[in-house]
């Protein structure tokens, strides 16, 4: 039976050394997280988008004893992550090769291509957590209209740079491999750049724009 | 001192220490799928458990040896030569300038490990040496062995000693396979019906099995998810089951986050049997409550350390 010792953010077994705590929102996922980590106790920490897992060392530490530094930590309260000043453009061609299951969004939704992409250039989103494979980027925020499931069974390969969209967010795949979101364009933009100083140009809490582009345009 | 690639095998790779600390940025463990079999190899020339080392899945290389070099293989069962002559695995082996290694399939099992004497030079990425392929970093240049590759080795290639693992240290490689699960943070979105039938079925690995990941042919589960659940963190030995009913087990590539429910969690002292499960291998998941898995993993340690001190940091 899940523990459930604090009613606001419930503590639940996910593994023998694993715990899971349910949060209010990805902010105050990314928050947790980060408060967490700088505790040094853990193996790992990760925010999910409405939850964060930690992982302990089991032959070290017990599941009570780690039960009990999360109730710990969870009673200062969490503060969620503020938004970031930083503005990232990022240029989507939609549709065609570039977004294969574009028509199948139409279809779901009732809306056309050129309704889709603009409702999703339409606005400013929120980057609420990366995650999956480095560099991989969950934007929240997207229109009520464009709430589409991910697909029963996920693709095998899915190119780097695609767009997909699932469940109110965009998902931006910084590598290419399997994936279950519908795809609905892809973009140039490099998400992960191993090489660079900053290996991840994206990060939670960036405020982010999509622009649509032409196939040709990314070409030039 | 170099090793020459001859042949690369299907897909060999250098693995060591997992890296961790990254997942939070979406970066996956990665190191040997067999954790435990890589450390067998690396304590008979001598290195760290967790040096980098090759790991050879379904097909193997051929290698010629440049200098003379100490090595030893470990894992599944492939039939291997040296210039010909049949070796043994689960000893050190000292090679003469210009020796040839082949591993041929593996028949049982998946993965095959090669220790090298002092270790292998690699380029570190994020505080560890493994390869991880999707991204092209760690290892040898971010990918699998190909054709013409020259590895360098970290040390001279020597060995203090030449070492047989005793028999009671020889894990053994089998082709059905019981491992220990605990429940999950979305066990309870498995219906009601359907939730024995997890640990009573006798699983096939199906064709879809990599490092990323194994499907699990045998039966259809049944999730009420919807394919609208929150992506959440998931790990090495997650099963997590989407929307059309088929189970698949995370393997040390993995991602870090999934919108599939995860209804169990392989334990710790049971992940290393992943590394060689292979396409229509059998699988049995053993219930487990957490404690339980505590004293299983502190047992299982506790065996371990008499040939592999430090065994703690490999399982």
């Amino acid at each position: 039976v899940p523990s459930t010792d604090s009613a606001e953010y419930p503590v639940t077994i996910s593994g023998d050394d694993l715990l899971s705590i349910e949060v209010g929102s990805p902010a105050e996922a990314q928050s947790l997280a980060d408060a967490l980590r700088q505790g040094g106790v853990w193996r790992e920490v990760v925010a999910g988008i409405g939850s964060v897992a930690v992982q302990f060392d089991a032959a070290a530490v017990s599941l009570d004893s780690a039960r009990q530094l999360i109730e710990n930590a969870l009673a200062k309260g969490i503060s969620p992550l503020e938004l970031s000043d930083v503005l990232l453009q990022i240029p989507v061609v939609y549709g065609g090769e570039s977004g294969p299951d574009l028509d199948d969004v139409c279809d779901q939704t009732g809306l056309t291509a050129e309704e889709v992409i603009a409702l999703h250039t339409g606005k400013e989103y929120r980057v609420d957590l990366v995650g999956f494979t480095p560099g991989f980027a969950y934007v929240g925020g997207l229109d009520d209209k464009l709430n589409v499931a991910r697909r029963d069974s996920p693709r095998q390969r899915v190119e780097a740079g695609s767009v997909g969209i699932a469940d109110g967010r965009t998902g931006l795949y910084a590598l290419p491999g399997p994936g279950g979101w519908p795809l609905i364009g892809r973009t140039a933009f490099r998400l992960f750049d191993p090489s660079a100083d900053d290996p991840f140009p994206i990060r939670a809490g960036m405020r982010v724009r999509f622009v649509s582009i032409s196939a040709s345009a990314e070409e030039a | 001192m170099s090793i020459t690639v001859l042949q690369p095998g299907l897909q060999t790779t250098v693995q060591a220490e997992p890296r961790t600390g990254m997942r939070h940025l979406g970066v996956p463990a990665s190191g040997p799928a067999d954790p435990l079999s890589l450390a067998l190899a690396n304590r008979l020339v001598g290195n760290d458990l967790l040096a980098p080392a090759l790991e050879v899945a379904l097909v193997g290389p051929s290698l010629q040896f440049d200098e003379p070099c100490a090595f030893a293989l470990t894992g599944g069962d492939a039939e291997s030569t040296l210039n010909g002559e049949k070796l043994d695995f689960h000893r050190t082996v000292v090679a003469k300038v210009g020796d040839e290694l082949a591993i041929a399939s593996v028949e049982v099992g998946t993965r095959v490990y090669i220790a090298i004497g002092g270790g292998l030079r690699t380029t570190e990425m994020f505080g560890s040496s493994s390869t991880y392929m999707p991204a092209a970093f760690g290892g040898h240049q971010g990918r699998a062995l190909i054709k013409g590759d020259v590895l360098e080795t970290a040390g001279d290639g020597s060995t203090a000693e030449t070492l047989e693992t005793p028999e009671d240290f020889r894990p053994p490689i089998s082709s059905r396979w019981a491992v220990r699960a605990c429940r999950s943070a979305e066990t309870h979105l498995l219906e009601a019906t359907r939730r024995t039938v997890l640990f009573d079925t006798n699983w096939t690995i199906g064709r879809r099995a990599d490092r990323m990941g194994m499907q699990l042919d045998g039966a259809t589960l049944a999730v009420s998810s919807a394919g609208r659940m929150p992506s959440s963190p998931v790990f090495p030995g997650t099963i997590q089951c989407p929307e059309d009913g088929v189970p698949f087990i995370l393997s040390i590539d993995s991602g870090t986050t999934g919108g599939y429910p995860r209804i169990a969690q392989i334990t710790r002292a049971d992940r290393h049997l992943l590394g060689q499960m292979r396409p229509g291998d059998h699988v049995r998941f053993l219930p487990r409550e957490p404690q339980q898995a505590a004293e299983e993993l502190q047992a299982k340690h506790d065996y371990w350390r008499q040939w592999l001190p430090g065994i703690e940091r490999v399982i």
